[in-house]
């Protein structure tokens, strides 16, 4: 069995999910300009940024302007949703080679999308798909966890620095986080250069270097940012900005979305009433 | 080469990365043994460190609960077979973890027995495929795991297959009955000084361990872990599933303090071939046990 077309199967039941996600829900707004909000501190005198969090904007099918339109080899209802980018001046400055290598992966992007295999999907791309995820704060480090895969980052905010030397590539890179007055600011490399940055075939490099800035901007809306940087890929750094939303659900909590584990049970329905004979 | 063993070898390949990208030399090894408690008979050590805990007194966090923080490891004989089982070419081997009911037995009804081995002998085992461990498995699978305590939260996480619990302290209901989880919907709270966290919500796909050993969707399952000295939690678990068992049982064994080191990033999935190969002989993705009470 070709194991990618078994993970393209459980794809759709993961895009039927996005889209129940990406109905708006009432009660935006009231987010205070930027600059001009003083978060709470907790018990450790850091912003506190703890809470059950999510994006609510289309950057996981496409993080730049793009009209609504049919996603290959799925039926209507599942076309994706029009959207307008999050990246700032909505150009990504590809050097000549990588443009035509994105518009290759676009193509492409039905398999060719390392989401497709369920992969840990890498840093921006996880903070904008439609699962929400939370976060936690300690004295020395800020730990994040994701509803998607069960994904943890550990934010070390000790001063450390990145290892000198990875062993191997990291699915989610190694970060490094530092409070900067109101804002966590996390400093990320190590990565693994097979995650895209969406669903449209956005891509990087191992070299990639990604800075992120959360900033509280209201009791329930925090300003999310990542400076992506990769010398082999891009002709300058570039940079991506969206509000993140508090659940507000009195029982707002992580479920779970075990992608994987979908793609091998539907595997297994293909396989129908044939088993190992005995 | 046996699906279990390729397991291992997996495993051991992951420890051993593991172990060299740790900073320190002895970073992510457990501490000498302080206990005079028996660490591998787990019967012994369960009436041992039950006396231990009534005298111990636990380091506390700043909002006066026990201090349970830190990097733990449990027995890995357990992923083998948490009953008691001999060691073999296969098996390194080891004493049964259940020490409620008396005879150290998972209670199955009478299908039970016959359900685990065809669970063994027809489905891939679900740790193969990287599927999260669920409860209690997640510790004993074997792997490393770090506790981390924060005003209304314990957080779990756990290095295989990089996954975590979060378990609010706080009082609040559990999920809906139709929702079900590979780990379960935990809830905790404070006894004296052991923390109690029951456990509904899970989907029954996860086993016990390799031999098969399993529970259903209504499991329901108390777990209570108490620091009974510095460096060893009591860790206990009481499952109750009506469909699958005739009563009650306990399982328990220690978990041992490791020191300090960064947990690192476990792709498990990412790569992972041995599923497909194992499909590919016929072994079937296990869709959890269907108790005949509840058919």
């Amino acid at each position: 069995m070709e194991k990618r077309a078994v993970f393209v199967c459980a794809g759709l039941g993961m895009l039927a999910t996005v889209w129940l996600l990406s109905v708006p829900a009432a009660g935006q707004g009231g987010a205070a300009p930027s600059g001009t909000y003083t978060p709470p501190r907790n018990a450790f005198g850091q912003p506190d940024l703890q809470g059950v969090w999510q994006v609510m904007n289309t950057a996981a099918w496409d993080i730049q302007d793009h009209p609504a339109q049919l996603f290959p080899g799925l039926p209507a209802r599942f076309a994706v949703p029009a959207g307008q980018g999050v990246v700032e001046g909505n150009e990504i400055p590809y050097q000549q080679w990588a443009l035509a290598r994105k518009k290759e992966n676009f193509e492409k992007r039905e398999t060719a999308d390392p989401e497709a295999q369920c992969n840990m999907p890498g840093v921006p791309r996880i903070t904008y798909m439609p699962y929400p995820f939370q976060i936690l704060q300690f004295a020395n480090r800020v730990v994040i966890l994701y509803e998607y895969l069960h994904v943890v980052r550990q934010i070390y905010t000790d001063g450390s620095p990145h290892p000198k030397e990875f062993l191997f590539d990291l699915w989610m890179g190694d970060s490094r986080g530092r409070w900067e007055g109101d804002t966590l600011v996390v400093d990320l490399v190590g990565f693994e250069p097979q995650t895209w940055f969406d669903r449209a075939g956005n891509f990087h490099s191992e070299a990639l270097h990604v800075i992120e800035r959360y900033t509280r901007t209201g009791s329930d809306h925090m300003q999310y940012e990542a400076t992506i940087e990769d010398p082999k890929v891009f002709t300058r750094p570039w940079k991506m900005s969206m509000p993140l939303y508090r659940r507000q659900e009195a029982n707002a909590q992580l479920l779970e979305f075990e992608c994987y584990a979908y793609a091998w049970e539907a595997a297994d329905k293909l396989l129908g009433s044939a088993g190992r004979s005995r | 080469m046996s699906h279990r063993f390729s397991e291992w070898a997996g495993a051991a390949a992951a420890v051993a990365a593991v172990a060299w990208l740790a900073s320190g030399p002895a970073a992510g090894q457990a501490p000498q043994p302080q206990t005079g408690c028996p660490l591998q008979e787990y019967a012994l050590f369960h009436s041992c460190a039950l006396e231990k805990a009534k005298t111990f007194n636990p380091p506390r966090t700043v909002d006066g609960k026990p201090d349970l923080q830190g990097y733990w490891r449990a027995p890995g004989s357990g992923t083998e077979n948490i009953e008691e089982h001999p060691k073999t070419s296969d098996d390194a081997g080891g004493a049964s973890m259940v020490v409620d009911p008396p005879d150290r037995k998972i209670p199955y009804q009478p299908w039970g027995r016959q359900q685990a081995q065809e669970n063994r002998d027809k489905y891939v085992e679900p740790n193969t495929a990287c599927f999260p461990s669920g409860v209690p498995r997640v510790f004993h699978t074997p792997t490393r795991f770090e506790t981390l305590q924060t005003p209304g939260y314990v957080v779990l996480l756990v290095e295989r297959a990089h996954v975590y619990r979060i378990i609010p302290t706080d009082p609040r209901s559990h999920v809906g009955k139709d929702i079900d989880l590979w780990l379960g919907d935990s809830r905790g709270r404070w006894e004296g000084n052991t923390l109690v966290v029951d456990v509904t919500s899970q989907n029954g796909k996860p086993w016990f361990d390799q031999r098969g050993n399993f529970s259903s969707r209504t499991a329901h399952m108390v777990e209570r872990f108490t620091l009974i000295e510095a460096d060893t939690i009591h860790y206990a678990v009481t499952i109750e599933d009506p469909n699958v068992y005739t009563r009650p049982w306990t399982m328990v064994y220690p978990m041992r303090r490791l020191r300090p080191f960064e947990l690192p990033e476990e792709a498990c999935h990412e790569n992972e071939y041995n599923t497909d190969g194992l499909i590919k002989l016929g072994y079937r993705i296990y869709p959890g046990a269907r108790p005949p009470a509840a058919r």
